[in-house]
């Protein structure tokens, strides 16, 4: 099954660089004629920018393209297509009130002399949807009376309908599939690898990779570290090193801070329709983690307890009694407050500046008569920003200008600013650089230190293990674990968030 | 951090090309003066002068308005139907139930609020995009007015308490009251917006309203307020209107609808990061008051000096707009 | 445990989510089955008639209107919409009045000019949209304003009567017993039919607007059809004309108000009806048939005509608000 075939694609050195970060340094990425090929690599670790270089979405600023033997020198998107590269995108990129044939023919209609040969275009989608990825969809049907399986099978008939297609490229197909959507999406992938065409499968599903791909290249901090050949399931321990790398050493601060009393119980909460069942302990003082991959309900269950989305089942109780929190106001009012996610959608506010955001959810305190008295307003955020170290130190400057972990600082200096006792933080060091990095786990430290609890829900497990007290995982809406980082292992996490088969480390 | 500047030639060129641009609106607004001034002598006279800040206090009043709700992030199409209803109530608070000055001016304002109120509850808790819920809240406004006037004829009432008059003929120390409530509905509405933490607020939510709600800011009351504060003040402008014809022009609003939105956006157009404010649609106010009075000056036929003046707001509008986009 | 959904509020809002989206279709079946009884000949086939006549205009200006909310979509604020419609209509309608009662011009020439100038009217706003990037509703609100300032000048805002006989012909004229405008509009509809569904262009129109990325992703340039979709609601205008002057027997100023009403109600109210709840042509045709029965009711019955605004007004806001309401409730 492994007999050596010529490489359809190389890509070889390949380098970008933007402003402040080397997102790819010397990457190489080489695909077997009629393989399926896996990619894989922790958040940020260069995946998806090789990826967007293949598209001819990012320029290159080094290395070399080679598909089926002719180097491509000019890369547009264009080019790219007519190179016969496919991407099945995340998004599903369809039109919900279109048909299926509408979909998969879009921009390349059968046209005759009556209009648009509608039957004809059913009739085709049809065939093509059964005979090259086994599923049985009328050309009629409306896109949104499909399931998410469906769609996606929709999707991948569009890439491939005019039969050009050499090497398809799958970018986490399975996150918004259940198990036997998963199954079926599988069974048109071994359809199209028995039709000869190459297949890119980035994901985070370490069990999948395991399942059907043939190699697999690791990526970490940018580059390619190793090429595992005929994977299968004993593999994922090494995938697992091989990933993290064993370079983690002095980025976590010692946990100098003691858990006293409970402050935050959420008991039964869920929202049925993205996590159910959720029973939460939050202690003054202690730091807990959040585990899960996109569609655990992770993200969900945190804006939840936020008040930005309202529980259907369950309840919260701060200090022992019931709270209802309808809105993100009445949590700060509780001493609740979030740093979200999406930092440059919700975080800041990128029009105003940095001693406007500082001062934003605080304004009572440095206002008389409601008017805001500007240099005591300016002083403070020049306080905050000392002690935070945010730059450029001009607390004028607009937010927008500021790098991530700048503006990351804004909003935790926003929140010191309050005096708030729960600090939930999500993915708080996503996009920021390596030594922002530090500063802000410092900081973490000792926001617990001084006795807040801290939620920290995050996709990186060195995060969570360098970080947290504790760490809960969720896995497709429940909770699966509640594990004392002192006695879990990296790898055991991954295990856990990933679904994988890996049973060391302890679990509680 | 941002790419480092070198402070060399292009940098000044580019920063006073910059600059030109930002002003580009005063260096339009002085040539037109000087046109004006040049054409028509009669032009820059004190009395003409005081004409033309006599004549945008209510403009300047209904754009203050329609600068919060584009602050905090709307449209309000329904500025001219609040300008309506604050003139009608007082106007029939006085003439049928003898109502005294003050208390006709409450109720025109309880006019205005009422507007606002169907707005507010529209954007907020029926979650209708403003503009549609304000396009909706025009037509039945227009509407309500035919209806109740059978047919869009004006209420007169000639016998005015006298200080309801003076609103609009009365003076303060020699300067005409429009000019006196202008100057103070302006600098209540520069306190409010530009210095207040009420406006930092509403400039929050405008900007981006995802993170003015994480940041703990009760959106939806602001919006509701900011809806409820605007049609309040277009009301004031009915006031002054009612007071200054002695009676209620059914519809007489509309006509501040598109001069109002062209003055927030010629404001905004100055600012520095192309925010709404205060003291730029101050500007712009006098800007189409100018233009206005220009045009009369030049004795143009009124359906000519109508399609010009409509022309002028678009083509302000695309400039102001395009403009704006440049910046980013 | 306190259950958060077993709360009286709860309950309410169950039963708000599940009336609001028929909210529309329940208000409108209450006011025909109260004009029916409250009009002796509403059913009449001569009011269903009249209704049709009278709906000529509105159907025409509706489905320049679909055109441009199928190429960017039907978010309301950042989509495509064209409320000039009516504006460019009213204003190509003074040109063919005034050119054909004051300058005695050839009516078919003069046709011809009105069109034009509603195509005139559909690139500044095409332009306004796509290349100074502003959002359709503010530039098409603000060119309606100097459209409207345009016509006044043309017919220095007085009536003008125009008494050709094509146009009375569109008035008064029928084929086989049918109004000769009602089969015009009927061929207007059917061309729009066979170009927005039946052909490549037409269907990528409507990927345009129904995903931005899934189109430009299948390689199609969003900004292209969105300015031809702004270029036709122009032509349309321009076409509406005709049938302008032949409802109201010539240029009356003022009517572009109540077209513009009318316009918005029924594309909504179509909207509303539709199955997928999206703007369709059939939807906008169906809407402008049923304001304009609205109307010749509560005529029949004897409304004053004052109401019929608020009514239409309100029904426009109630229709709005089930749509926005529902939509919070799915997502």
């Amino acid at each position: 099954m492994t007999e050596p075939t010529g490489h359809i694609l190389q890509m070889s050195g390949i380098t970008k660089i933007f402003p402040g970060v080397v997102a790819l340094d010397n990457a190489n990425l080489a695909v077997r004629e009629g393989h399926i090929h896996g990619l894989v690599g922790e958040n940020g670790a260069g995946k998806s920018t090789i990826i967007k270089v293949l598209a001819g979405v990012y320029g290159r600023d080094a290395g070399e393209v080679v598909i089926d033997g002719a180097a491509m020198a000019a890369m547009t998107p264009a080019h790219v297509h007519a190179a016969g590269i496919r991407f099945i995108h995340q998004e599903l990129h369809l039109v919900p009130h279109f048909t299926v044939a509408e979909s998969v023919f879009m921009g390349q209609e059968l046209q005759g002399w009556f209009g648009i040969k509608s039957r004809a275009m059913a009739e085709a989608a049809e065939t093509f949807l059964k005979e090259t990825l086994n599923a049985e969809i009328r050309g009629t049907t409306l896109i949104r009376d499909l399931g998410v399986a469906q769609r996606k099978l929709v999707q991948i008939a569009r890439a491939l309908i005019d039969n050009k297609a050499r090497i398809v490229v799958f970018d986490e197909p399975t996150a918004p599939l259940a198990s036997r959507e998963i199954d079926q999406l599988f069974e048109a992938i071994a359809r199209l690898k028995a039709r000869g065409i190459s297949m890119v499968y980035v994901s985070h599903y370490l069990g999948e990779i395991t399942s059907i791909c043939d190699q697999v290249t690791v990526f970490r901090n940018g580059r390619d570290v190793g090429v595992i050949e005929a994977i299968g399931p004993q593999d994922t321990g090494r995938m697992i090193n091989m990933m993290v790398g064993r370079d983690i050493s002095d980025l976590y601060p010692a946990k100098a801070h003691a858990p006293a009393a409970a402050l935050l119980r959420v008991e039964a909460l869920g929202d049925h329709k993205h996590f159910d069942n959720i029973d939460l302990e939050i202690r003054r003082g202690e730091i807990v983690g959040v585990a899960g991959l996109i569609g655990s309900g992770r993200e969900e269950l945190v804006d939840t307890i936020y008040g930005l989305r309202q529980p259907a089942a369950g309840r919260m109780l701060i200090d022992g009694k019931p709270v209802r929190l309808a809105s993100p106001a009445a949590a700060v009012k509780q001493g609740i407050v979030l740093v979200p996610r999406d930092r440059r959608q919700d975080g800041l506010v990128l029009g105003m500046t940095v001693a406007d955001n500082v001062n934003l959810a605080s304004l009572e305190d440095v206002s008389r008569a409601y008017l805001i008295n500007r240099p005591a307003a300016a002083k403070r955020a020049d306080a905050l920003a000392a002690k935070l170290d945010i730059r450029p130190r001009n607390v004028d400057t607009v937010a927008r200008l500021l790098s991530g972990g700048n503006q990351q600082k804004v909003v935790l200096a926003r929140w010191l600013a309050t005096g708030s006792r729960l600090f939930i933080l999500d993915e708080p060091t996503v996009g920021v650089d390596i030594g922002a990095k530090v500063e802000i786990y410092r900081l973490i430290e000792r926001l617990a230190g001084d006795g807040a609890a801290v939620i920290v829900s995050s996709s990186d497990p060195n995060e969570l293990i360098g970080l947290c007290d504790r760490i809960v995982v969720m896995l497709r809406g429940s909770i699966v674990a509640n594990v004392d980082t002192a006695t879990t292992s990296l790898d055991a996490l991954i295990a856990l968030t990933t679904g994988g088969e890996l049973h060391e480390g302890a679990v509680a | 951090m941002s790419a480092a500047a070198s402070p060399g030639k292009a940098d000044t060129v580019m920063r006073v090309v910059e600059a030109l641009l930002r002003q580009s609106f005063l260096l339009v607004m002085l040539a037109c003066f000087l046109f004006f001034a040049f054409y028509n002598g009669a032009f820059l006279s004190l009395g003409n002068i005081t004409n033309i800040l006599e004549g945008s206090a209510i403009l300047l009043v209904v754009s203050l308005g329609m600068t919060l709700v584009v602050a905090q992030g709307g449209i309000d199409l329904s500025v001219g139907v609040a300008l309506d209803f604050g003139s009608a109530f007082a106007i029939v608070a006085m003439r049928d139930y003898d109502a005294t000055w003050y208390v006709a001016i409450l109720c025109g304002l309880a006019g205005g609020a009422i507007v606002g109120l169907l707005n507010a509850f529209l954007v907020v808790r029926l979650s209708v995009s403003p503009f549609l819920a304000t396009l909706g809240v025009f037509f039945i406004g227009g509407s309500v007015q035919r209806i109740f006037t059978h047919g869009g004829g004006p209420i007169s009432f000639r016998r005015l308490p006298l200080q309801y008059y003076d609103i609009a003929v009365g003076d303060v120390f020699g300067i005409p009251m429009k000019i006196v409530i202008g100057v103070a509905v302006l600098a209540v509405f520069y306190l409010l917006l530009e210095r207040s933490l009420f406006g930092k607020r509403f400039h929050a939510i405008g900007m981006q309203p995802s993170a003015a709600r994480i940041a703990g800011i009760a959106t939806n009351a602001y919006v509701a307020l900011g809806f409820v504060v605007a049609s309040m003040t277009c009301a004031i402008g009915g006031i002054i209107a009612s007071a200054n014809l002695r009676m209620f022009t059914p519809l007489a609003g509309n006509a501040y609808l598109m001069q109002s939105i062209a003055a927030v956006f010629i404001g905004a157009s100055m600012h520095p990061r192309g925010r709404p404010n205060v003291l730029g649609t101050a500007v712009g106010v006098l800007f189409l008051s100018m233009i206005a009075n220009g045009l009369n000056l030049m004795g143009l036929d009124f359906n000519l000096k109508d399609a010009l003046s409509g022309i002028i707001l678009v083509v302000a509008l695309v400039f102001a707009i395009a403009q704006r986009r440049l910046k980013h | 445990m306190t259950s958060l959904a077993q709360s009286p509020l709860a309950g309410v809002g169950r039963l708000v989510r599940a009336v609001a989206p028929s909210t529309p279709l329940i208000v409108f079946l209450a006011m025909f089955a109260y004009l029916g009884m409250a009009s002796s000949n509403f059913l009449e086939p001569s009011t269903m008639a009249l209704v049709l006549k009278q709906s000529v205009p509105t159907v025409v200006v509706c489905l320049g209107l679909a055109t441009v909310v199928m190429a960017g979509g039907d978010d309301v604020v950042v989509g495509g919409i064209d409320l000039s419609v009516p504006a460019t209509a009213v204003l190509a309608a003074a040109i063919i009045a005034d050119l054909v009662s004051n300058h005695a011009m050839f009516i078919g020439y003069a046709l011809l000019i009105g069109v034009a100038a509603g195509v005139v009217c559909g690139l500044v706003n095409a332009f306004l949209v796509v290349f100074f990037g502003m959002t359709p509703l503010l530039a098409t609100f603000a060119s309606s304003t100097a459209f409207i300032g345009i016509s006044k000048v043309v017919t220095a805002s007085r009536r003008i009567n125009v008494g050709d006989p094509l146009i009375v012909w569109l008035r008064d004229g029928s084929i086989f017993g049918v109004p000769a405008g009602v089969i015009c509009a009927c061929l207007i509809a059917a061309v729009f039919y066979f170009v927005l569904h039946r052909t490549r262009w037409g269907l990528n129109l409507q990927a345009v607007g129904g995903s931005r990325d899934a189109a430009e992703m299948s390689g199609l340039s969003a900004a292209r059809f969105i300015a031809q979709s702004f270029v036709i609601a122009g032509l349309v205008g321009g076409v509406a004309s005709a049938f302008v002057l032949a409802r109201g027997s010539g240029w009356t100023p003022g009517t572009e108000e109540n077209l513009m009403m009318e316009m918005v109600l029924a594309t909504f109210l179509g909207a509303a009806f539709s199955p997928r709840r999206i703007v369709t042509l059939w939807g906008a045709v169906l809407g402008a048939v049923l304001v304009s029965a609205l109307s010749v009711g509560f005529g029949s019955v004897g409304i004053d005509i004052f109401w019929t605004g608020c009514i239409k007004g309100s029904l426009i806001l109630i229709v709005v608000a089930s749509a926005a309401l529902s939509r919070k409730v799915n997502a």
